[in-house]
């Protein structure tokens, strides 16, 4: 029943074959035609078709309705606006792509404006302040300035110095870990402001393995926190607070004595 | 675009074939092309392919309805000759229009739009609503229609 229905379907494509042997997109249709191609009577077919067709193509057209042909607003296509063309969805998926892509390049290249050697490992450092409580640290009561003494003598660390800036503050508690580059970092609590320290090395070049310096106070930012960073000695040092900018910068523009 | 401008000759010929009257086609063609004038101007273009075959094949109908109608007499039928060719060869265009646009619809709009050669056969499906049996069946009928009234018209020479 299926393969009677089949050559049905067959013969009823073959009936309304293509007159001219133009490209087939149909498969159906060019499977029924190979099937036909070579017999005699689907050659009888198409050559009467072809010969209709050829009459059909002498039909004249009058002047009057000739004058359409050249009237280009007649003719039901392309009012394309620019309107239109933004409205097109695919125009429109390809733009807010486009955009959201050029939006991330842009932020990506803000926040890396204000790069400088060590700011990855300071970023990183403010999300452990972020999560560090009182209690992970070994209780300290003294001035910041003075545990740099402490950090050599117990740990081995040496220039892990306190800048002046912040050398007068008194501590609640410090400690010593190593990151997950096996760093040594310092880490400092003081009661001001619930602020925190951390010292850590210096990025280097990984050619010559000199320090990569820079000068005076630079910023980082990270999910609400803020870090203030300088370099001394091959070592970094960061004031961390929940906070803005403005919260660090009375500290270090506080002038050396 | 190119393609839609060489389709408006197209148009008129169809118009042709389905009405046999040069006179009666041309008023549905302009009258067509004028609708999509306003349409344009409206911005109002539909955005399906071949509306205006279909407006056009409408207005063909349209056009046709108060006409004298000729009588459901059941015409002769021959199968399809080798030298159909040569006997084809010697109709006019407006003998074939003629013919055409007596055969009943939709067997009318099914010959006229097959044998422009623009469209294939699932273009004329959706333009004139028909299944492709029924196209089918109307192709074939109308060959070998055209075939006796050929012959009849230009008998072989074997035959006379």
């Amino acid at each position: 029943m299926k393969l009677l229905s089949l050559m049905r379907r067959q013969r009823a494509l073959v009936n309304c074959a293509p007159i001219t042997a133009r490209q087939l997109a149909d498969r159906p249709m060019r499977s029924a035609i190979s099937r036909a191609d070579g017999s005699a009577e689907f050659a009888d077919q198409q050559n009467f078709d072809r010969a209709v067709a050829r009459v059909v193509r002498l039909i004249s057209i009058p002047a009057e309705s000739a004058e359409w042909f050249s009237e280009k607003d007649l003719v039901p296509v392309s009012n394309r606006t620019w309107k239109n063309t933004l409205r097109n969805p695919a125009v429109l998926a390809i733009s807010i792509a486009v955009a959201v892509i050029a939006g991330v390049f842009v932020f990506n290249f803000v926040s890396h404006l204000n790069d400088f050697p060590g700011s990855a490992t300071a970023r990183k450092l403010l999300g452990i302040a972020a999560s560090t409580r009182p209690v992970m640290l070994d209780p300290v009561n003294a001035e910041a300035g003075t545990l740099s003494d402490l950090f050599f003598m117990k740990h081995g660390l040496e220039h892990y110095d306190v800048p002046e800036e912040f050398a007068d503050l008194g501590t609640i508690g410090c400690r010593v870990f190593e990151d997950d580059e096996s760093r040594r970092i310092a880490q400092i609590w003081v009661s001001e402001k619930r602020m925190q320290f951390f010292l850590f090395p210096a990025e280097r070049d990984t050619k010559t393995g000199s320090v990569l310096r820079f000068p005076g106070w630079r910023y980082v930012h990270q999910e609400g926190w803020t870090g203030a960073v300088t370099e001394h000695s091959g070592v970094c040092f960061m004031a961390a607070v929940r906070g803005e900018e403005k919260d660090l910068q009375p500290y270090v523009a506080k002038p050396k004595d | 675009m190119p393609e839609r401008k060489q389709n408006l000759p197209q148009l008129y010929r169809f118009c042709f074939l389905m009405l046999g009257d040069s006179r009666k086609a041309q008023e549905v063609f302009h009258a067509t092309l004028r609708e999509a004038a306003m349409r344009a101007a409206r911005g109002e273009l539909p955005s399906e392919p071949f509306w205006l075959f279909r407006d056009a094949r409408w207005r063909c109908l349209e056009a046709t309805k108060s006409d004298l109608q000729p009588e459901p007499v059941e015409m002769a039928e021959r199968e399809l000759d080798a030298k159909a060719e040569s006997q084809i060869q010697r109709l006019d265009p407006m003998q074939l229009a003629i013919w055409i646009s007596a055969a009943p619809d939709p067997q009318r709009s099914a010959l006229a739009l097959f044998y422009l050669d623009e469209f294939d056969y699932q273009d004329i499906l959706d333009i004139a609503e028909l299944k492709l049996s029924e196209l089918s069946h109307f192709l074939a009928k109308g060959r070998r229609q055209l075939q006796a009234w050929l012959d009849s018209k230009f008998p072989q020479s074997s035959n006379v």
